[in-house]
């Protein structure tokens, strides 16, 4: 196994626990900066719900626009997490121990801030409970044929499986925080969120006895999320969604990005906390590997969806994909193209790949290629339909409305991230055990 | 053991103990023998004594390991059969609801089924893995006595950290026979409770 970690428990329990400390002047400058930016996200949202949608540029075709490309952004972003924390466990991957609490913790979030989205897209977000299942006055049902339906029951279930799922992992190592906390108040939290966990043998049976099937559970799960959100769109017949291969051209597009936002998301993480011993360059060298995987699936795709619609022999479908690269919003595609399939590829080079500034800067493109990928999607096709006396109402950009709801969406989940850092263990002290050596007598005498 | 931390010291109950106290009955004091070992393999060989001489032994670690579970002769948890139980409870609650929403409200659509089962799939399969993982999620917190408010034996925080602690439920000469086993194995410290 070549992801055995030289340091002993007592160490791993010392590195990984300091990051608990009481929040020093630099955390508290970045989180009053995100709360700002927070705060101008919820109050462009008030000024959109008093005023109307018109402010957030949607017009008569073009009804889904950036609220719905964030929301399918954000939900590919927490797909990484459990494919980190569920997949590769059940591969028994060991790489995984260092970096799965971080993406566990991105996925929770990432969800949160997606589900925030078809709300904020809604022009009278005060009635979103009409999606729950339950009949209305006159005992009419939801339809359960929609996409948009099985879209509700996808992601909700998907948030309180990997919130449990997160939780779970966390009870032996709030357990381990509870057991060094030194202030009261800090002590019963932890001891709360263990559950009053002690680490015994009928726990610890328990424990990974239900662990291995939420892993179970979670890997058919994250597949089918980003397929229904996928079918979202190619259940429709407007050119360029009626897709069959969207289901995996989506789901490895959300591994894609999530991956990539997990490598963003650990960097600074090591840096600051000085966990380059456990999180290592192999570890950011081997999730480099998975982008560089998933960016081949995801380019195999685009370049798919083109020959699909020339060999398809669609008028519609083929005059859109034209027009996708050519016409007034081609500068999105092009910014997707180069930023998910051509930049990317210096991960080929090992020298890349153990560079930690360069997969930085290389996952910052990645993800900012990916959320152009969604807005490509969604919005060139509803641009050009099929009734060409719509087709002059360009979707041209985001609005400042638009833009301050995306600022704060990413600072709705950076404020999350940031709490969790502060106070939860952000790598696993019990699973990154397992791979430190063990103390045997037999091996000292 | 230098100091038990979480043993309890009568006569000093602070308010909150108190409060929790009338709502929650006190734990039981049950006497036995804590031994804390820092090598996994005198652990291991401490387990097998106690359980060869016939004794109930309760392990705690900070990660579990594969040779002492198997001195434990431990078997697979239960809660797999849970969530067993919940994931078919899930499948058929979602494809149910669909079936009995398309009948209730029929809504005839060019003559065709009422209920039509592929569109169904995605929330009978949502449904399985929903109740599936809370049942298995009620299912180890229950099986696993969690949450945990009051405990018989003595807790170390080192438990949490590189150390092994051995709980054995024995008293008088009992206790001190376990003590010996304990020491013999490779104990660094070991509590008797009487």
């Amino acid at each position: 196994m070549s992801d055995r970690l030289e340091i002993s428990q007592k160490q791993v329990n010392d590195d990984i626990l300091r990051m608990l400390r009481t929040p020093g002047k630099v955390w508290w400058t970045i989180f009053i900066a995100d709360l700002i930016v927070l705060f101008i996200g919820i109050a462009a949202w008030r000024y959109q719900i008093v005023t109307g949608m018109g402010v957030a540029g949607y017009t008569r075709t073009v009804a889904w626009a950036s609220y719905i490309t964030n929301f399918v952004f954000w939900v590919g972003i927490a797909h990484c997490g459990t494919l980190i924390s569920a997949i590769l466990y059940l591969f028994r991957s060991y790489f995984r121990r260092a970096v799965y609490r971080a993406s566990e913790a991105m996925t929770v979030f990432a969800v949160m801030t997606a589900g925030l989205f078809p709300i904020l897209h809604l022009g009278r977000p005060w009635f979103a409970y009409w999606m729950v299942p339950y009949p209305n006055q006159r005992q009419l049902w939801l339809n359960f044929r929609s996409p948009l339906v099985w879209d509700v029951f996808a992601i909700s279930t998907y948030f309180t499986v990997s919130a449990v799922f997160f939780v779970v992992g966390l009870i032996p190592d709030v357990a381990a925080a509870r057991d060094r906390a030194t202030g009261r108040i800090r002590k019963l939290l932890y001891d709360v969120l263990s559950f009053g966990w002690r680490g015994s043998n009928n726990q610890w049976k328990h424990f990974y006895g239900a662990y291995i099937f939420f892993a179970a559970l979670a890997t058919p799960l994250v597949l089918s999320v980003h397929s229904v959100v996928s079918w979202d769109f190619a259940m429709s017949q407007i050119p360029g969604w009626h897709s069959t291969i969207f289901a995996p051209y989506f789901v490895a597009g959300a591994i894609f990005s999530g991956v990539a936002l997990v490598i963003n998301l650990l960097i600074p993480i090591r840096t600051i906390y000085k966990l380059e011993h456990i999180i290592t360059v192999g570890h950011i060298e081997k999730l480099s590997k998975l982008v560089l995987l998933t960016c081949m699936i995801v380019t195999y795709s685009y370049l798919c969806e083109f020959f699909m619609a020339w060999y398809g022999d669609s008028k519609f479908e083929r005059d859109l994909f034209w027009w996708r690269a050519t016409g007034p919003l081609a500068w999105s595609f092009w910014v997707m193209f180069t930023c998910n399939s051509i930049i990317p590829w210096l991960l080929w080079s090992k020298k890349v790949r153990n560079h930690i500034s360069w997969v930085f800067v290389i996952c910052i493109f990645v993800n900012i290629g990916m959320w152009f990928e969604r807005f490509v999607i969604i919005t060139s096709s509803l641009t050009r339909s099929f009734e060409p006396g719509t087709w002059e109402r360009f979707y041209f950009g985001l609005t400042p409305v638009e833009l301050a709801i995306l600022a704060g969406s990413f600072a709705w989940f950076l404020m999350w991230f940031l709490l969790f850092v502060k106070f939860l263990p952000a790598v696993s002290v019990a699973e990154l055990k397992e791979v430190v050596p063990m103390p045997m007598r037999g091996k000292e005498a | 053991m230098k100091a038990n931390r979480s043993a309890r010291v009568p006569g000093k109950r602070g308010l909150w103990k108190s409060l929790g106290g009338l709502l929650l009955p006190p734990a039981r004091k049950a006497p036995g023998v804590l031994g804390v070992f820092f090598y996994v393999d005198s652990a291991t060989s401490a387990v097998r004594a106690l359980k060869q001489a016939g004794y109930r032994v309760a392990v705690m670690s900070p990660v579990p390991h594969h040779a002492i579970e198997v001195e434990l002769k431990q078997g697979p948890s239960f809660v797999r059969w849970l969530c067993f139980f919940g994931g078919v409870t899930g499948v058929t609650a979602g494809f149910s609801l669909c079936i009995y929403t398309a009948y209730s409200w029929p809504l005839v659509v060019g003559g065709k089924e009422l209920a039509s089962i592929p569109p169904y799939v995605p929330v009978g399969y949502e449904g399985m893995i929903l109740l599936g993982a809370l049942f298995n999620l009620v299912g180890m917190l229950v099986l696993a006595g969690l949450p945990a408010v009051s405990w018989n034996a003595p807790y170390d925080p080192r438990f949490s950290e590189d150390r092994i602690g051995i709980w054995v439920p024995a008293r008088d000469a009992e206790a001190d026979k376990v003590e010996q086993m304990l020491r013999g194995s490779g104990a660094e410290e070991v509590q008797v409770v009487a």
